[in-house]
């Protein structure tokens, strides 16, 4: 038995490269021995991205694209679909779930300064899987048909419109229909499903691809392939698989646990992950008293409303998310982590973490004057942090970091 | 003290400063109206979805006085029998007024959308989901807040949502409800009543308490507030039927990955110190 199972396994391996490739990503892929939990972020956003992709193929079955399904077809889910709802609470639980650990996956890259030479790709693929997850997200969203879904999309299509001259073609073209219509749903539907997952795949399969290439930082900013063993293994560094795996496990474990809380006991969120006004039916007579984003666009819808000019906030709000793009060519310092950096850095990305929150809390509750306030200090805390970094980095005293892990 | 420690010193109350932000903006957000409106706080509810007793009373009622105009279209009549526990022949006999409906048939309503409109002004709303989208505390609160009020249409107003649509349609088991001013103690600075000289309690006069005219209702307030308990404890039954299945597999589940993550950690233990060894 253990014969024939030994012989097809060669006779695959010599056409399918299954021994090498397990070998040089997984069994003998060195990464640094010495990492905090900053750096299994990336793992549990595989794990999301794994769930989000097998609970939206099972929601797609009973789920029905029309404008006069759309709604019910959730309730349908909800109702009469065998565990339709553990399909479904895991699915918007992902979605927020998905975002909270991406951001601070992201969080611990500006923290370790994980997009320093060579990494500049693997930051880039990044901030693109970030860009497409704000995309797919919010045609998610769209989807159940309820009054957030109908309303939030009203307000994001028309900032389209505050395009100069192709503005109000282009808003028409992505809406399909003169106001948002059982047409938009089925067309975000297919990007939704379709198009956008495929571009989220290949996107984190570059990013792992680039990652690879380069290898893993660690919180201290070494160098680990500066030492390595005789067989040319960095001496600081542990293999991919056993151990790193069953680090993430572990990680794996205490997430899934604060995923099924939430999941089981707390579904809503507080209205943060599904918004309570979403459970009432589009209708595009009445509006809701209070139009606020899913918590994880808040911040940037915070900056939005913070601009009285409509093109102005829009480019402020698309500002916001590119220039996580050019952080590499912006950080100028000589070391990699804040733990070796001055206390520019330190002051910098205490401002940036601060001005993030509150700008999310502000997108989150109604306007007032001191709020508006708020939102303009935060946002130009937040774009400081950015476009003051090539000085606070170049003429800050910078600590010496180690040789070894 | 060298510029090291001296930047130390400053830079903590700074990083405090800056953590006082988000802090702040929280506290400036506490000045917003509540959902219940001239009511005040609304009045706290805790549903009971393993009391199957309350559960079918508040079917009975929902039936008996709001099913005429609000339907359930999401909700199918077999699947409230089953879930509420009521034998689906004495359910189709006591409840189902119209024989040619089956268990498996969705809680359409039997009014008219068009016509309704015409005689409410809006046609009353589905309530499959009302528990989800005003929350259950806004229903209980709102049901017992109907007051005498001969400028509306139906002689009625509501203090949780001003100039509603809807008549008491509860009127005759509650009573007539009416706002009241009352003589009540005046609250000093330090929280306990104020009095006078002589040791008795100083009262003024404040208005906009709910009260019920004595002898013109069916029910007492007890018999009428469990009353509205059970018809919002059956509404957040029907707007999610899972939701007490989730929260009761909801314990084995996280408990799972409990036991899960004790032995990973378990096994990540022993391979590291395998490792170190070498």
């Amino acid at each position: 038995m253990t014969e024939i199972a030994g012989k097809l396994f060669t006779w695959i391996n010599t056409r399918l490269p299954i021994a090498n490739t397990f070998e040089r990503h997984l069994s003998k892929h060195p990464v640094p021995s010495k990492v905090n939990f900053w750096y299994l972020f990336g793992a549990l956003a595989a794990v999301t991205l794994i769930i989000q992709i097998v609970t939206g193929i099972w929601l797609i079955m009973p789920y029905s694209n029309t404008e006069e399904q759309a709604f019910s077809s959730i309730e349908y889910i909800m109702r009469d679909v065998d565990y339709g709802w553990v399909i479904r609470y895991m699915h918007t639980t992902g979605a927020s779930l998905f975002f909270a650990v991406v951001y601070l996956h992201m969080f611990r890259g500006l923290l370790y300064g994980s997009y320093q030479k060579p990494k500049e790709l693997v930051w880039i693929f990044g901030c693109t899987i970030y860009l497409a997850m704000m995309a797919e997200g919010f045609l998610g969203y769209v989807l159940p048909y309820g009054q957030m879904s109908y309303w939030g999309a009203q307000v994001i299509i028309s900032l389209f419109g505050a395009i100069p001259y192709i503005g109000e073609s282009l808003e028409l073209w992505v809406r399909g229909d003169y106001y948002i219509s059982g047409i938009t749903v089925s067309r975000f539907f297919a990007l939704h499903v379709v198009a956008l997952p495929l571009v989220l795949i290949a996107l984190v399969f570059l990013h792992l691809v680039a990652l690879h290439e380069v290898g893993a930082g660690n919180p201290e900013g070494v160098d680990i392939e500066e030492h390595l063993d005789d067989d040319g293994v960095p001496l600081d560094s542990v293999p991919f698989f056993p151990y790193k795996v069953l680090n993430a496990l572990v990680a794996i474990g205490v997430f899934m646990t604060v995923f099924s809380i939430i999941m089981f006991f707390f579904p809503e969120g507080g209205g943060y992950f599904i918004e309570m006004a979403n459970f009432q039916e589009a209708n595009p007579l009445v509006t809701p008293d209070h139009i606020a984003p899913v918590w994880y666009y808040a911040p940037f819808y915070t900056m939005l409303r913070a601009i009285p000019d409509p093109l102005g906030g829009l480019i402020v709000m698309a500002a916001a998310v590119a220039i996580f793009f050019i952080v590499p060519w912006l950080d100028r310092s000589n070391v990699a982590s804040i733990r070796y950096k001055g206390i520019y850095s330190k002051i910098a990305i205490t401002m940036f973490g601060v001005s993030f929150l509150t700008l999310g809390y502000l997108g989150t509750v109604g306007v007032t004057e001191v709020r508006k306030t708020m939102s303009v200090i935060c946002t130009v805390m937040y774009f400081a942090y950015f476009l003051l970094m090539p000085i606070y980095t170049k003429y800050e005293t910078t600590k010496e970091v180690p040789d070894r892990l | 003290m060298s510029t090291g420690n001296i930047k130390k010193v400053l830079f903590k109350p700074f990083l405090f400063i800056l953590f006082l932000i988000p802090l702040f903006s929280v506290f400036i957000g506490a000045a917003e109206g509540g959902p219940c409106k001239d009511y005040g706080e609304c009045d706290d509810f805790k549903y009971s979805l393993n009391d199957f007793e309350s559960l079918q009373r508040g079917a009975a009622t929902y039936i008996n006085y709001c099913y005429g105009c609000h339907s359930l279209k999401y909700s199918r009549w077999g699947r409230v029998a089953k879930d509420l526990k009521i034998p689906e022949d004495i359910f189709f006999e006591n409840l189902v007024f119209d024989k040619s409906i089956k268990p498996g048939d969705l809680m359409i309503g039997s009014m008219p959308a068009e016509e309704s409109a015409k005689w409410f002004g809006v046609a009353p709303p589905d309530l499959t989901l009302v528990s989800r989208y005003k929350g259950d505390d806004w229903i209980y609160s709102y049901l017992r807040a109907y007051y005498e009020d001969s400028s509306k249409q139906y002689g009625v107003n509501n203090l949780v949502y001003p100039g509603t649509a809807m008549p008491n349609v509860l009127l005759a088991l509650q009573g007539n409800q009416r706002l009241v001013c009352k003589d009540v103690p005046i609250i000093a600075r330090n929280g306990g009543q104020k009095r006078d000289e002589n040791g008795i309690t100083i009262t003024e006069e404040k208005c906009g308490f709910l009260e019920v005219e004595n002898g013109t209702g069916k029910l007492s307030k007890e018999e009428f507030d469990s009353l509205i308990y059970d018809l919002t404890n059956f509404l957040v039954y029907v707007g999610e039927p899972a939701k007490a299945t989730r929260e009761r597999i909801g314990w084995y589940v996280v408990f799972y990955f409990l036991i899960f993550t004790a032995l990973s950690s378990l096994l990540y233990r022993e391979f590291h110190k395998d490792y170190n060894k070498h």
